[in-house]
């Protein structure tokens, strides 16, 4: 029963982050700086992590990936999408489980964009193969801080938020956000 | 909610962008060199290297129907004079980026700027 519950608390997660994928595409950036995007869906992977843990964070974040760029037509930022959400889900389950004293959710969150945006610069540069997009790098990484401190912020509210509630319906996922 | 290691967090991302940002600007980043080549009639005539070290000089080039000074001014390059009836190649004004040319089709003087690396760069990447 228990493990059912988790399967569809997995999959509602994997709903938000893709409605919060879908929607963040509709919204212009205003920098002319590629890569450079709100990160939204970074709420429900970074959810995933607290609730459940690396494993289900890294499934959740995946899924989202590939559904997202099936949904919004766009498979070729799937390599960096892709590549950019599973090293920033393991950076932030690993600040999460060893250094949860000292960052608080913003503080993950922050290290998930940055991690993130790296990722992507990265395996950009590889596939293009020229290491001139590195010059992006220090931009891509203060917007990647700006947009994973607020994206953290959100994942504060709702992770306290969502404890009360799971801990009223008495459903899974609350013991871990208690800790 | 903010904790003190998310503040030194915040401040060690926002050093370490900066310093990569200084980094890049200090040591120009790898882009190459750029050369001006001069061609006369479809024959190459002379090859400058251009660059923040370059030189400022003008070259004149010997066309078909006279000469052609050409400008070159450390990074770019310009059609200083031609004897051509329409000067629309002096109208075209600097050039500095491998790819772009300066083009006297009466005096049949081409001047394209060339990029040791990166022959067959991209127009255009979709993210």
């Amino acid at each position: 029963m228990v493990k059912h519950q988790k399967i569809i608390y997995l999959s509602l997660l994997v709903t938000f982050g893709l409605v919060l994928h879908i929607i963040e595409n509709m919204i212009p950036v205003p920098f002319p700086i590629p890569g450079a995007k709100l990160g939204l869906a970074n709420i429900i992977s970074l959810l995933a992590i607290v609730m459940y843990g690396v494993k289900e964070g890294l499934t959740v974040n995946i899924l989202r990936c590939l559904i997202g760029a099936l949904l919004t037509g766009s498979m070729s930022s799937l390599l960096y999408s892709l590549s950019g959400a599973v090293l920033s889900t393991l950076m932030m389950a690993l600040f999460y489980k060893y250094f949860r004293k000292v960052f608080s959710l913003v503080g993950i969150s922050i290290v998930g964009g940055v991690t993130h945006n790296i990722a992507q610069v990265t395996v950009a540069s590889i596939i293009l193969s020229t290491f001139g997009l590195y010059i992006y790098l220090p931009f891509l990484m203060v917007i990647g801080l700006f947009t994973g401190f607020f994206t953290g912020l959100a994942a504060f509210f709702i992770s306290q938020n969502l404890f009360i509630t799971l801990n009223k319906f008495n459903l899974p996922g609350e013991e871990r956000i208690k800790r | 909610m903010v904790t003190k290691g998310d503040k030194i967090l915040i401040v060690f991302i926002l050093i370490s962008a900066v310093l990569i940002f200084a980094g890049f600007q200090a040591y120009g980043f790898g882009g190459g060199k750029t050369y001006a080549v001069i061609e006369v009639n479809g024959q190459p005539f002379q090859k400058i290297s251009l660059g923040q070290g370059g030189p400022k000089l003008q070259v004149k080039v010997p066309g078909v129907l006279g000469e052609s000074i050409v400008e070159v001014d450390k990074d770019k390059v310009r059609m200083l004079y031609s004897p051509c009836p329409d000067k629309d190649c002096e109208r075209q004004g600097w050039a500095s980026r491998p790819g772009q040319m300066l083009v006297c089709l009466p005096n049949r003087v081409v001047v394209k700027i060339q990029s040791d690396r990166a022959q067959n760069d991209l127009d255009a990447v979709s993210f």
